[in-house]
């Protein structure tokens, strides 16, 4: 494949578009041979378009340096990433019986725990967990659901296999830039469109508010009063907050418009007086929800919400206690937790997982740290890792000394060739290695999100895909299969 | 809407108010020094007095000289009423209901806190004192007009000419006040001066030309209060503002303690005699519609920012 007068070339990496021959993959054909067929003055061109596109529609997200807040453009690689439909629909249907399963787990814990009287998930593993929350024992959301959007992290090894990497249950963010990633490339490349079936990806936000409207209490028998709970304007994802609150036409509350009265029923205050609020989503984290229950210095969240959920007059999505499923050393039982409660294996595998609680695999992983990814169990947004075969000395040896410090907080991984995409680069087409977070949300019923955000790392060799240190994105496209 | 959106909304209109009006006073309280021999006796400290800060200031302990009131009165961050505590004040509330206002009015009103925060400082001196005040002055007209020109006439417009109306009628009065405080002191150079006090009464709120245009060539005190008062067409007179901030209040849920409150103001002013009360009465006149308005605060506060109780 030729971009301008370099030749593209992946080396032992799986490309997501172009094969180890060089020649575009059967799905990705048009898509190379249309980027192929530019000059490379007119892609800096289109990528020019794109970063203005973005400021011009106000696309930024924010992040904290030195005590300050800065919002920054959200960075947008020109090349779309693309997968064949066929290869999409197994995907699909891994997600959802993934989060059907871990929807059963949470229930199964904060009620019967019949997952851990039978041995197949040690007690001690939940009881340790600082996202397992006490006051949820007992609770029992409509349809056995908690987890009502998951944003899983898909990445592909060298052989060209998908794994599983996390699962974001707690406050999955990156939807809204799906959606407008999808809407910056279709305005800068309006004719591309049309030689694709490309899936649409638009209908999230209807999908979220009928998810959304499916927990409302049941007694609620008029149009249930959705909204979207903020921590504000300083936090990293307002943003987002305003987007989905937008989108789907509700309002977007901070903890201080809402209050619980005498009744246990939440009520937002209103120019027309309090307006009673059926549906929460939530953005704001467990501990802050409610000072009565939980963190009693939380300004953000709202005295008595988990008094009025556990009645059932309010439904929070996600449920508070949720994330006690997407600490990573649960992770690494989730193919025995879909086993279990849906007697299936599973279709997405996990990446191979060495607990540092096992003292086996504890040494396993102190003898091979060079060479293996480390975790803590609780921590998201890519921050406290090591990346052995990238690490100093002296990061190894410091992260030697957590790991006998507080085995439980650890996992060990081997460091995955990440697949790549070209991405527009200083030098022209290189490229960059990605993982893929789709949204999967399940109330009434389950819908996948067609693709996903793709998280770009774009500093070359780099595996760091998160925005907030030097990643940027991709449109994701589905491509139904020609057959 | 929510509450707490509608609070920021009306809160922008009076610190927006509020900014353009210190700019004024300050603007006509220079020019009148210029134009008044020292024997008359205004004096820096008046000012203080007139806006409300006068136990503020003399908390900082700072002499009355020109140069310390101006800088307490325009660039103090320490002065919740000055000129840059309230531009901030504007920003943060215009920041966080960005959803609610026109994107040019973030615009013009950032712009606006930078070009002042640098500016400021040098506003003390009093050579260039008048271009950067009538740059601030134009500057907010400018985001009134965005404002005025761009924004639907629904709740958050309402909120918004509410706060801005309440803040007006309150600044006009006070600006009648300074002017007639000096009405006390000397009637000999009261009466060689007064037109001159009154004019630049009618100048800081933009009023000399449509005073002269429908009311009379000669500036007379007591016609410029009655102006300033009761006059139901100029844009700035309390009457005008009030009866704005009242066909406001109409358009909101449930509006009627607001309703009744600004009536009680109109009620207050429209019977004024302005030519056969003293200079006394003048000010405690304006004290009485400076708490009558706060009485109207007082119920927006309650009605729409703060409901308690499930309807």
């Amino acid at each position: 494949m030729q971009f301008g007068h370099t030749r593209y070339s992946a080396d032992d990496f799986y490309d997501e578009l172009i094969d180890k021959n060089g020649e575009p993959r059967r799905h990705a054909r048009e898509l190379v041979e249309y980027f192929s067929a530019m000059e490379p003055g007119e892609l800096i061109e289109r990528q020019r378009a794109v970063d203005s596109t973005i400021v011009d529609m106000g696309i930024s997200f924010t992040i904290y340096s030195e005590g300050d807040n800065i919002d920054r453009a959200w960075p947008l690689d020109v090349i779309p990433r693309a997968m064949p439909g066929s290869e999409w629909d197994t995907v699909e249907r891994g997600l959802i019986q993934r989060v059907t399963a871990l929807n059963h787990f949470i229930d199964d814990l904060y009620n019967d725990r019949r997952i851990l009287n039978d041995g197949v998930v040690p007690a001690e593993i939940i009881d340790s967990s600082k996202n397992y929350l006490e006051p949820c024992r007992g609770a029992k959301p409509k349809h056995g659901v908690w987890a009502h959007i998951c944003g899983s992290d898909l990445v592909r090894d060298a052989d060209g296999t998908i794994y599983v990497l996390e699962d974001n249950l707690r406050v999955p963010s990156g939807v809204s830039y799906m959606l407008e990633n999808r809407n910056v490339i279709k305005r800068v490349f309006p004719s591309i469109f049309r030689n694709h079936r490309v899936r649409p990806v638009s209908e999230y936000p209807s999908a979220l508010n009928a998810m959304l409207r499916s927990i409302a209490p049941d007694e609620i028998e008029v149009r249930p009063e959705i909204v979207v709970l903020t921590p504000g304007i300083f936090n990293s994802a307002y943003f987002e907050h305003s987007y989905l609150a937008r989108t789907m036409g509700i309002e977007l509350v901070e903890g201080a418009d809402l209050l619980v009265d005498d009744d246990d029923c939440v009520y937002m205050r209103t120019i027309e007086g309090l307006t009673r609020v059926d549906t929460i989503y939530r953005r704001i984290d467990d501990t802050f929800l409610d000072p009565e229950a939980f963190r009693p210095d939380s300004m953000l969240g709202v005295p008595g919400l988990m008094r009025a959920w556990r009645a059932g007059n309010v439904a929070l999505a996600n449920a508070p206690g949720s994330g006690v499923a997407d600490d990573k050393v649960v992770y690494s039982y989730v193919p025995d937790i879909i086993r279990y409660y849906l007697d299936e294996d599973a279709i997405i595998p996990n990446v191979p997982t060495w607990r540092c609680s096992d003292p086996k695999h504890l040494d396993h992983v102190l003898a091979n740290l060079a060479d293996l990814v480390v975790k803590p169990a609780n921590e998201s947004g890519g921050y406290g890792m090591l990346i052995g075969p990238h690490a100093s000395k002296d990061e190894i040896a410091r992260f030697r000394d957590l790991l006998k410090a507080d085995p439980r907080n650890y996992i060990g991984q081997p460091t995955l060739n990440l697949s790549t995409a070209p991405a527009l680069c200083e030098a022209g087409l290189e490229p960059r290695h990605l993982d893929l977070r789709p949204f999967i949300l399940q109330g009434e019923d389950v819908a996948v999100t067609a693709g996903g955000l793709t998280r770009v790392a774009m500093r070359k060799g780099s595996l760091v895909v998160n925005s907030s240190q030097g990643g940027g994105s991709k449109d994701t496209w589905i491509i139904e299969d020609d057959d | 809407m929510l509450s707490r959106a509608a609070e920021r909304v009306y809160w922008t209109g009076r610190y927006l108010e509020r900014t353009e009006d210190a700019a004024r006073i300050v603007q006509q309280y220079s020019q009148l020094l210029l134009d008044l021999p020292y024997e008359v006796g205004v004096r820096w400290i008046e000012l203080v007095r007139i806006v409300g800060s006068a136990a503020s200031y003399a908390e900082t302990g700072l002499p009355e000289t020109e140069d310390h009131i101006v800088r307490f009165l325009l660039g103090d961050k320490n002065n919740a009423a000055s000129l840059l505590s309230s531009l901030r004040m504007a920003r943060e509330n215009v920041r966080n209901t960005r959803d609610l206002l026109p994107q040019e009015s973030w615009e013009c009103v950032n712009e606006l806190y930078q070009y002042a925060n640098d500016a400021i400082a040098t506003a003390v001196d009093g050579e260039a004192r008048f271009d950067i005040l009538a740059e601030c002055i134009g500057r907010c007209q400018q985001i009134n007009g965005v404002l005025h020109g761009t924004m639907s006439h629904r709740a958050p417009f309402h909120f918004l000419r509410l706060g801005q109306c309440i803040e007006r009628a309150d600044m006009t009065s006070r600006i009648i006040d300074v002017a007639a405080a000096y009405l006390k002191r000397n009637e000999t150079l009261v009466r060689r001066y007064g037109s001159v006090l009154w004019t630049n009464a009618l100048k800081s709120v933009s009023a000399f030309q449509m005073y002269r245009q429908y009311r009379q060539p000669q500036v007379v005190g007591y016609e410029v209060i009655d102006y300033l008062v009761r006059d139901n067409d100029f844009p700035r007179a309390i009457r005008f503002c009030v009866d704005r901030a009242k066909a406001s209040a109409r358009k909101l849920p449930r509006a009627d303690a607001t309703v009744a409150a600004l009536d009680e103001v109109i009620d207050f002013v429209r019977p004024l005699d302005a030519e056969h009360v003293t200079a006394a009465d003048i000010s405690a006149f304006m004290d009485s519609v400076q708490k009558r308005l706060g009485v109207v605060h007082g119920h927006v506060v309650d009605t729409w920012f703060l409901p308690e109780d499930a309807s």
